[in-house]
């Protein structure tokens, strides 16, 4: 098929795709290698097919891994004699493999996403390879392409699309290369539809909201004029709650003046100029409508999306706030320098406060590639397994929420630590605040308990701990998936 | 009734499960007979629940087997777990930090070592409780006021949004829209939640229910979008409250992705798995359930988990 011939391997010199159609067939059947007249030593000698494939042909291997049926016990890339390392990763008894094996190992939709997670974990320990094993990475995206689409289907379905998909843009894009930049523009009432039902399936978004704002609001308990600094304001729906808040404060000089400023960057998209007008619009007209003395400013990111804290207005006496909400569905894919350069700006004001609320990632194992991809698979597994919890039957409308902004997000996620894969994976932010020097602050009682009643208004699964002192982590089940953790400047008294 | 203040208690002592109806249930002799849940029977009922992994996972048939009570029907079990579903989540959090204090005021009890401290003690655990459910009393209040602040702001980016879309695609297609947008701004009005009462008493938390399950059948205007037509159909909720704040999503819809994966706006809300070409949908009028009822997503109170779990778990 001309699909395959388009893929072009090239270091596989000697393939000849038009004297075999092994690779192309979509039944499940199995063909011995030489009915098409396929002569495995005839190929590349670089890669030893022998070893790959043992007695059975390509085709074969990797029906294998889609057949129920059968364990993979051959490694599935080339092995030098002193190239041992990777052997293990292989290896049945791997962690995610049992992990995968021991749950609800008897349906048959689950054990396809048995079969499904073998192939992705194929393909990223293909990708994790020397460069030959690319082409095997292609081959067997192109066989998980035949198995699913991002909108039908299982969960583990149209996860395992947006995955291989990511993977192989991945591979596009080359091991130096950035990504092309991401999925198209999606259209404005898409965006919107799919943030409402979010929000509306999930207390992601209220989560990180509510549990930064009520710490604002501790902290600028006795002031008179707030100034509060948004990375990545988008709609500007958190400050809706703080408002009313502000408004209805009892303890402390009442309706304090509350001043946002907002960052916003060149160009079009969501975080332009224009956009974020159009936010601070709506911000103020809100104010309005319930008596809150407000005014909105707008702040000018470099053309490099670099921070600079000259930039910003700022007033004697008011308490300053830094507010940095990386999870969905604000996008996080903007270089880590720009939050970098946020963060680390704001330390240079002594802000009252500073709010972070990111995705809560397992620190990165030794896996490499490989096992940073299956925890990130693991992370968007739970993910898509909590929206279903909360939307049993509208898998159209999670189908919306995960082609806006899961599916972008998982894009986004898989090229960084594909990229990165030669050098360790930073930290999270909330350990890079720690190291730079800011202060945590305590999560009070009613912070913690303004959380767990948040959830108790969604899925039972959800949970909320207080990892730290600091940090409220938000869970699914057993896993955690979002953290806000506030801190202070060193100067300030809290 | 169940009995809030008594904590959900997971007794670790054997209990014989397969009684053969020896204890004959208390039936009051009023002109309808009532089965009367009493203490022993509700412990019967909650190690039963106990013993099937939680009220969520726990159906009112599996307890009718496991607590093989003669004469027990699956109606009042129904009822009796409904309740005890919805008494154990408010409360949940009620328990942990009456119990974390109390605990904790324990210690400092033990330090003072002194007999008599020990009545000082117990007036100051007494305080220290009460002063924490004042707080998360105030807690409460407070998070309901501001999810109403939440979707007030929603409310503002959705009507601009829609009015932007309005107002700038004159072509036909968008007549159906414009004429049924006004009928949407009367249902758009954003229910209170003290409508809701959501921490509120079991009667409202069932009319909640209802009101999810006519969700699933609320049958949303027609997507001009891709030029079908389709009727507009209203089921009346019963309860008599106007629709929930889905009336917001289905609203959404109308003004439509432009991206054939959705290419329905009924799909959103489909009360089925709809075939990917099929268009020509049946519409349910009204999705038929065997209690308990369905969980409202937004707005829950301690129904079942529905979610299937990956193999990741």
């Amino acid at each position: 098929m001309a699909m395959v011939m388009d893929l072009g391997f090239p270091s596989f010199e000697s393939f000849d795709y038009t004297t075999t159609t092994t690779t192309t067939t979509t039944t499940t059947t199995t063909t011995s290698s030489t009915d098409e007249g396929c002569n495995w030593s005839d190929w590349s000698p670089v890669v030893d097919w022998n070893e790959i494939s043992g007695d059975q042909d390509f085709q074969n291997l990797i029906d294998s891994m889609i057949d129920e049926n059968v364990v993979i016990h051959q490694s599935i890339r080339p092995i030098d004699d002193d190239d041992q390392i990777h052997e293990a990763e292989y290896n049945n008894s791997s962690p995610e493999y049992n992990m995968a094996m021991q749950d609800e190992a008897g349906s048959a939709e689950d054990s396809k996403g048995l079969r499904l997670i073998h192939l992705l974990m194929a393909t990223a320990e293909a990708m994790a390879g020397r460069d030959e094993c690319r082409g095997l990475a292609r081959v067997i995206l192109v066989r998980l392409k035949e198995l699913v689409s991002p909108t039908y289907g299982t969960n583990m379905e149209r996860l395992a699309a947006y995955f291989g998909d990511a993977l192989q843009a991945s591979l596009d894009a080359g091991a130096g290369g950035r990504l092309a930049p991401g999925a198209a523009e999606h259209h404005r009432a898409d965006v919107l539809a799919a943030f409402q039902l979010l929000q509306d399936m999930s207390p992601y978004v209220k989560f990180g909201h509510f549990t930064a704002n009520q710490a604002i609001l501790e902290a600028v308990a006795n002031d008179r004029r707030v100034h509060i600094v948004d990375y990545d304001i988008m709609e500007g729906i958190q400050w809706a709650s703080l408002m009313q808040a502000l408004v209805s404060r009892k303890d402390g000089p009442p309706a304090p003046h509350l001043r946002i400023t907002a960052v916003s960057r060149s160009g079009t998209g969501r975080r332009s100029f224009g956009t974020v007008q159009e936010t601070g619009r709506r911000l103020t007209a809100f104010a309005a409508s319930i008596g809150q003395p407000f005014s909105f400013h707008q702040c000018r990111l470099d053309a490099d999306e670099t921070f600079r804290p000259t930039s910003l207005k700022l007033v004697r006496g008011e308490a300053l706030v830094f507010n940095c909400m990386l999870h969905l569905p604000h996008f996080s894919h903007r270089a880590p320098d720009s939050i970098a350069s946020f963060l680390s700006g704001a330390g240079t004001l002594n802000p009252r406060l500073i709010t972070l609320v990111e995705e809560e990632m397992a620190p990165p194992s030794e896996g490499g590639f490989v096992g940073r991809f299956m925890d990130l698979l693991h992370h968007f597994s739970t993910v898509y397994d909590s929206l279903e919890a909360g939307f049993p039957m509208q898998s159209r409308a999670r189908a919306l929420v995960e082609r806006v902004f899961l599916g972008p997000r998982i894009m986004e996620s898989v090229g960084r630590i594909y990229r990165g894969r030669e050098t360790e994976e930073g930290c999270s932010w909330g350990q890079w605040l720690g190291a730079v020097g800011f202060r945590p602050v305590s999560i009070s009682f009613a912070n913690h308990c303004q959380a767990k009643l948040l959830l108790g208004l969604y899925n039972d699964g959800y949970r909320v701990e207080e990892l730290t002192t600091n940090k409220l982590v938000l869970g699914w089940k057993s896993r955690r998936l979002l953290s806000a953790s506030i801190w202070t400047s060193q100067d300030c008294d809290l | 009734m169940f009995h809030p203040k008594k904590p959900s208690s997971m007794t670790s002592h054997e209990r014989p499960m397969c009684v053969q109806g020896d204890s004959g249930l208390v039936l009051t002799t009023d002109p309808k007979p009532r089965l009367r849940w009493t203490v022993e029977l509700h412990e019967r009922f909650v190690d039963a629940v106990t013993q099937l992994g939680g009220p969520d996972k726990a159906t009112p048939k599996t307890i009718m087997r496991v607590m093989g009570v003669k004469g027990l029907t699956l109606y009042h079990l129904k009822s009796h777990l409904q309740k005890f579903r919805l008494g154990k989540q408010p409360h949940k959090d009620f328990n942990d930090h009456s119990m974390k204090d109390a605990s904790s005021l324990d210690l400092q009890r033990n330090n003072a070592s002194s007999s008599g401290m020990m009545g000082r003690s117990m007036n100051e655990m007494q305080m220290e409780v009460n002063r924490r459910l004042h707080e998360q009393l105030e807690v409460q209040r407070h998070l309901q006021l501001r999810i109403e602040a939440h979707g007030k702001y929603m409310q503002t980016i959705l009507e601009k949004a829609c009015q932007t879309v309005l107002a700038g695609d004159g072509s036909g297609s968008y007549n159906k829209s414009t004429a049924t947008a006004p009928d949407f701004a009367q249902t758009l009005s954003f229910p209170s939640l003290q409508d809701l009462n959501i921490y509120g008493s079991s009667e409202h938390l069932e009319s909640l229910h209802h009101q999810s399950m006519e969700r699933e059948s609320f049958i949303p205007v027609s997507d001009n979008f891709l030029g079908k037509k389709r009727s507009v159909q209203y089921t009346t909720p019963s309860s008599g409250k106007s629709p929930l704040i889905w009336a917001d999503d289905l609203r959404l819809q109308e003004l439509g992705p432009a991206d054939d994966q959705i290419d329905s706006v009924s799909d959103i809300y489909e009360t089925k798995p709809m075939l990917s070409g099929d268009h020509e949908k049946k519409y349910e009028a009204k999705m038929d359930r065997p209690s308990p009822p369905r969980r409202a997503a937004a707005i829950s109170a301690g129904g079942m988990q529905q979610g299937r779990s990956s193999p990741f778990g």
